[in-house]
């Protein structure tokens, strides 16, 4: 991978995409390098403070990976994740942060397949977008 | 204290290793702060591997420790179990990081899976210092256990709990356990009979004092964590108490709803009181309900409409019209004259056209004789009523208050009683007969009458009080015409007002009103009026009404009747005036309307056409435009408030009078309206009677008992109803019919209406004719039961709520429901059970649908929506196996002459003992042919084809197409998830796998146990499976309830939130995100306050925490920052 790949920080839940990613795995479905994963138990555990602070690490994008609507371990935690990306994505364009950089998607624990699909996705997608203005800063 | 990492990176054999290179990872972590050892190994998670970390933190003064290897959902609890035997605090101690599912695996490049490696564990390598000590929570676990689901998995589970010596409640849906297994005949390969081995497992659960068996019922909640769950189950009313029913069946022999019955697969019916099958457990009947019937919730009386209608279709007319007196007290009147707004509701309608309830009514009422009618038992009182006026309000007040013992008095002003029953009502619709034989029958209960005696004439208010009355009742109708406000109408002979009119052909005093008459009016008034002067000798008739006849109040089949006697009708025209010579009436002028804007009815209004005069020559005009209550009597110190429209105030519940003690019902308060809210009216002021008399506050009173909540949720309409004519009434031949009174309509003869009853579909189910809990001897049927709520507390769960068929209908191509004799799997094992439609004969049926003969030849289908993209692309494991099954069945009890057929894409026989059981099967001469059947159809190509079933398929063997002859399909349906696995896997929190069924948390490792801890799955509901497989995992799924049991205490973990005092302002914002309510707030310091024991760990209330007081441990803002940042170095 050259320096130019783009890097994804992947917010998962433990109950839902972060087992999905695990199946991935099991069932050898192979997508790009460009992820990383960090468990949380909830995606409501999602702070807006932590999505901003990988973006000022350098990435690329960020991922936050929650269960169905409907299906919350914690009975509606991904709902409050997704007003709180909805309003993370106002502060993005504060910095000059596309709002296609932040991807909040629902993956059962049973889709390994869409998990691998979404990086798939994502990574050509933020590979489209280039390096964030932030990362042109510190580089510079 | 300094941070001395230890660092161990796993090669997993060559699952990491093959793609990353592990060395290089390990070399370059050695390098990072605060890493102290580095090391790799083969498999980290062996003895040795977790020996080294163990010897490392003991000799290298290791504080954390650092493990790259495979998901921490497969192996974190296992090393942090080493560090703690090391005397580390794992919370603190231990971080996982995780490279062969997310890394190794998934990344084609070995150099993109090192870098990415590294990234992984550094970012581990940045926390974990970070973390600081928790302690695992230890609780107590409840001992007992809920098994949720009485089939073969949930009664096994239940006894091996019970055997432990623990509770097991066993919660299931239908009114019997057993499931799916239980409506089997034979199993395979052994042959045992289901029924032999099944219902011994019944009998045991049944009796087992440490099994509480709850059927009938479902979940609805649940709350709480692994060890302690509260868990809310709703016992759905069964109607029929379980202690005392017997199960000796009367009540279904009298009960005259017939259902298909489920548990056949709807092959043989049942009754809306039933049993599933004779075997069940528990014995005990239940009663299908389900909301009231439209008909009933429609008719103003309340009358059990679907109960009178099934006792009439069993031809039971006593039952029926007992039925019916419940609320109505004149069956053969409301069953001629009743505008039946019940039968606008009748789903059959949504058939073909409605039941004909009021006919239906009057067959009943005309079949029985009142007088042989057990007298009712009537207690005493010693109160005293006057029920002034006895039209239906009256009668009905009247009868009602008699059955409750009053003491009453029926005042009438007429010489007859019946009010406008007898005064308004021509003869030839409603014959004095019946309105006698119906009047008869309550003063024969002991209602006294007194005719002629006029209220403010004979006798007033106060003299009935005076008399010793306790109560009154006012039911005096609206016995005056409306004037039509024309020139002529006063002072001229030959008008005459059309109640006046046939109150006295009604009486007998009346005559001929002249030659030539024209009514004014579109009502029934207006109708009867024109056709009573018809039948007193006129010789010419006429009807004039402003508006068209879509608008006319008058019932439709009257106004076909008069039209059918000659009478015309002159529809939008208006009246002028009355013309006279003499003082005699000689002609009419009216004037030609249209129709206008809507008025405030909301009918259009009639505008005159200008100068479209016209005259009818004519010698009577007889106005029928409307009635009001005769008010004279009332005087000023009667004090009794009236309306503007001259009829009585009352309070709308009690139907009490601005006077103590007077109440009225009927025309006399609403004004001119129809005899069965009269006679509704009436029973409701008896009840509001009764309440007063016996001295209740009435200003509480409730008019009628709650009733449960309308659902609106009826039974379904069966597919393939066949639309069937109503029955109608037979008629008295025009000819002649207008010459006379006697009655037009002649009723339905008896066969015309028992098969009329039967086209009732039964809405509500059960129909609540109550001829069950006459039957009943022990008195168990109880109908106004209602569902019960039982609260369990439980340590653990176990879910086999097992799985259903697939409906094939949708699959065309097979024919199912299109064809008679092509079935599903489950029909055809209800088809061989002993207790089945055809107690256990194979057979096939005629065009009319019945069982008739044996097959000669039968193809059965496998892989019908199994291993089917379009379908269920899993393969549902049983198929092939009952297949063969039931090949050998159907030529052990056919006949080994019989050709069997099975089209199969493998043959899947895998268990112990079935390959050797396909081997048996196929010596019986069963032929295999490999290929799917592609098409059924009933097309014939030769004359051996014909009025038989042709499977098309290709022999993928032979490769070629073939065209196999059969009489009897059998199609082998993919079982698949409950239709409501999602709701019930989010309600206990679980997970569902892509094929629909409950995910177990591993495959392999993990097979009973759930996303949930506590909660464990057993059987089909965890994906197809057969008995024997399906019994082992049920004895898994009890042996980890057990030992939840056994143990008693359980560790649950300590990463919940907390909130920081100092730092907490007392926004409370984290209070309402809680969805556990978790979080309190203290008034007296001013912050919120986390209960740990509430407290799941999701951390809401710290992601959104304004002030960064709230944090979820192990997942603190430090941590998740360290984590990112060593991402990202």
């Amino acid at each position: 991978m050259s320096e130019q790949e783009p890097i994804i920080v992947a917010f998962v839940c433990n109950w839902c995409t972060f087992t999905a990613a695990d199946l991935a795995g099991t069932s050898r479905q192979k997508y790009p390098p460009n992820v990383r994963l960090i468990r949380m138990m909830c995606s409501g555990m999602v702070d807006p403070k932590y999505v901003l602070k990988a973006f000022f690490e350098g990435a690329d994008g960020v991922l936050i990976g929650g269960c169905h609507p409907g299906d919350c371990h914690y009975i509606n935690g991904n709902y409050k994740a997704r007003r709180r990306v909805a309003l993370t994505k106002e502060v993005l364009a504060q910095y000059g942060l596309e709002e296609d950089r932040l991807w909040l998607r629902w993956i059962g624990a049973s889709e390994g397949n869409v998990f691998a699909e979404t990086i798939r996705e994502m990574t050509e997608k933020v590979k489209a977008l280039g390096p964030t203005e932030l990362k042109k800063e510190l580089v510079a | 204290m300094e941070d001395r990492i230890g660092f161990y990176v796993c090669h997993c054999g060559s699952n990491i290793a093959g793609k990353v290179r592990v060395e290089e990872v390990r070399d370059y972590i050695a390098g990072e702060p605060g890493v102290a050892v580095a090391r790799d190994n083969l498999f980290m998670c062996s003895d040795p591997g977790q020996e080294m970390i163990e010897t490392d933190i003991r000799e290298q003064g290791l504080n954390r420790v650092v493990v790259a290897s495979c998901s921490p959902r497969m192996h974190e609890r296992t090393f942090r179990a080493a560090c703690q035997r090391a005397g580390l605090n794992p919370y603190e101690a231990f971080h996982m990081v995780c490279i062969r599912e997310h890394c190794s695996w998934v990344t084609e490049d070995e150099n993109e899976a090192t870098k990415k490696a590294i990234d992984l564990c550094r970012a581990g390598i940045h926390r974990v210092p970070l973390q600081y000590p928790l302690d695992a929570k230890v609780v107590p676990v409840n001992p007992n256990v809920l098994v949720v689901g009485g089939g073969i998995a949930g009664m096994q589970a239940a006894l091996d709990v019970a055997s432990a010596g623990f509770k097991a409640t066993v919660v299931e849906r239908q009114p019997t356990i057993g499931g799916h297994m239980l409506q089997y005949d034979k199993t395979f390969p052994t042959l045992d009979c289901a029924s032999c081995i099944g219902t011994p497992k019944m009998v045991s659960v049944g009796q087992n004092p440490n099994i509480e068996l709850l059927t009938y019922s479902e979940v609805e909640a649940v709350d709480g964590y692994v060890g302690n769950f509260r868990v809310r189950v709703r016992k759905k009313a069964r109607y029929v108490n379980t202690d005392s029913c017997t199960g000796c069946g009367e009540c279904a022999e009298v009960c005259p709803v017939t259902r298909p019955n489920e548990w056949d697969e709807g092959l043989k019916e049942r009754k809306a009181v039933y049993r599933s099958f004779p075997q069940a457990v528990p014995i005990t009947f239940a009663i299908e309900k389900k909301d009231r019937a439209p008909c009933v919730l429609a008719c103003p009386a309340g009358i059990n409409v679907q109960g009178y209608v099934q006792l009439i279709g069993q031809g039971r007319y006593e039952d029926a019209v007992r039925l019916i007196m419940e609320r109505l007290p004149l069956p053969g009147v409301l069953g001629r004259v009743c505008p039946h707004p019940c039968e606008a509701q009748c789903r059959r309608a949504e058939v073909d056209q409605p039941v004909s309830i009021c006919r239906l009514k009057r067959a009943a009422a005309d079949r029985v004789d009142l007088q042989s009618l057990p007298k009712p038992e009537i207690e005493e009182r010693d109160e005293r009523v006057a029920v002034v006026g006895s039209g239906p309000a009256g009668l009905s007040a009247a009868y009602y208050l008699r059955l409750k013992g009053y003491r009453v008095t029926l005042f009438e002003a007429l010489p007859l009683l019946g009010g406008m029953l007898r005064a308004g009502i021509p003869d030839y619709r409603l014959p004095p007969e019946v309105l006698d034989r119906e009047i008869d029958y309550i003063l024969g209960l002991g209602v006294e009458a007194r005719t002629e005696t006029r209220l403010g004439l004979d006798f007033t208010l106060s003299d009935l009080k005076d008399q010793g009355f306790d109560a009154i009742f006012l039911g005096t109708g609206a016995h005056l015409g409306m004037k039509l406000r024309i020139p002529g109408e006063d002072e001229l002979d030959g008008v005459v007002d059309a109640v006046d009119f046939l109150r006295e052909v009604n009486l007998g005093r009346g005559g001929a009103p002249g030659r030539r008459a024209v009514v004014i009016g579109g009502g029934n008034v207006a109708v009867d009026a024109a056709r009573t002067a018809l039948r007193m000798g006129c010789e010419e008739v006429r009807i004039v009404y402003r508006r068209t006849r879509e608008e006319m109040p008058a019932y439709e089949e009257e106004i076909e009747e008069a039209l059918a006697e000659g009478i015309e009708i002159h529809y939008l025209t208006a009246p002028v005036r009355i013309q006279g010579k003499d003082g005699r009436v000689t002609g009419f002028d009216c004037i030609r309307t249209e129709l206008g804007e809507p008025d405030a009815s909301g009918r259009r209004r009639p505008v005159p056409v200008e100068g479209s005069e016209f005259t009818i020559s004519c010698d009577a005009v007889i106005p029928a435009v409307g009635q009001r209550p005769d008010v004279s009597w009332v005087r000023e110190e009667d004090a009794l408030p009236l309306t503007r429209w001259s009829t009585f105030e009352v309070h709308p519940d009690t139907l009490q009078t601005g006077l103590d003690g007077v109440f009225a019902a009927g025309d006399a308060v609403t004004g001119p309206a129809t005899v069965v809210e009269a006679v509704a009216a009436g029973r409701r002021a008896a009840d509001a009677l009764h309440a007063y008399l016996q001295g209740g506050d009435l200003s509480s009173w409730e008019l009628t008992p709650a009733v449960p909540e309308q659902t609106g949720e009826w039974a379904e309409i069966p597919e393939g109803t066949a639309p069937e004519a109503r029955a109608e009434d037979e008629l008295l031949p025009v000819e002649g019919r207008a010459a006379s009174f006697g009655e037009v309509s002649l009723g339905l003869v008896e066969a015309e209406a028992r098969r009329e009853a039967l086209r009732c579909l039964n809405c509500g189910v059960c129909s609540e004719c109550m001829a069950c809990v006459e039957a009943c001897k022990v008195g168990a049927i109880d109908h106004s039961a209602r569902d019960e709520i039982v609260d369990l507390d439980v340590g653990s769960i176990i879910l086999a709520t097992g799985f259903n068929l697939i409906d094939p209908t949708p699959m065309t191509r097979f024919g199912y429901g299109k064809y008679p004799n092509v079935f599903t799997s489950l029909e055809f094992e209800r088809l061989t059970n002993a207790t089945g439609p055809t107690s256990g004969e194979i057979l096939v049926r005629d065009a009319e649908g019945r069982f008739d003969r044996p097959p000669e030849s039968v193809a059965i289908l496998h892989c019908i929506g199994s291993r089917d993209v379009n379908y269920h692309e899993y393969c549902s494991r049983v198929c092939c196996m009952y297949a063969l099954k039931y090949a050998h069945l159907i030529k052990d009890r056919v006949g080994e002459q019989t050709a069997v057929y099975n089209f199969y894409i493998d043959m899947r026989c895998f268990g112990k003992g079935y390959e050797e059981f396909m081997n048996r099967v196929q010596g019986e001469g069963v032929k295999l042919v490999r290929g799917k059947a592609a098409l059924v159809t009933d097309k014939a190509e030769d004359p051996e084809e014909e009025g038989r079933l042709i499977v098309i398929a290709e022999d993928t063997i032979l490769g070629k197409m073939m065209r196999v002859p059969v009489d009897m399909v059998l199609l082998c349906t993919a079982m698949e998830p409950r239709e409501d696995a999602l709701d019930v896997a989010r309600m206990f929190g679980l997970s569902l796998g892509r094929d629909g069924f409950f995910l177990e948390e591993h495959p392999k490792l993990e097979p009973v146990s759930t996303a949930s801890a506590g909660v464990f799955v057993a059987g089909a509901c965890q994906g197809p499976k057969d008995i024997p497989d399906t019994v082992a995992q049920a004895k898994g799924a009890a042996g980890e309830a057990i030992s939840l049991s056994a143990f008693g205490k359980v560790e649950v973990s300590p990463m919940t939130s907390f909130i920081d005092p100092d730092l907490c302002s007392g926004c409370q914002t984290c209070r309402e995100l809680c969805a556990y309510s978790a979080i309190e707030f203290d008034a007296r310091r001013g912050v919120s306050v986390v209960n740990e024991a509430k407290c799941k760990g999701c951390g809401s209330c710290a992601a959104h925490c304004p002030s960064g007081a709230a944090k979820v441990s192990h997942f603190t803002d430090r941590q998740v920052f360290a984590e990112i940042e060593g991402l990202m170095a």
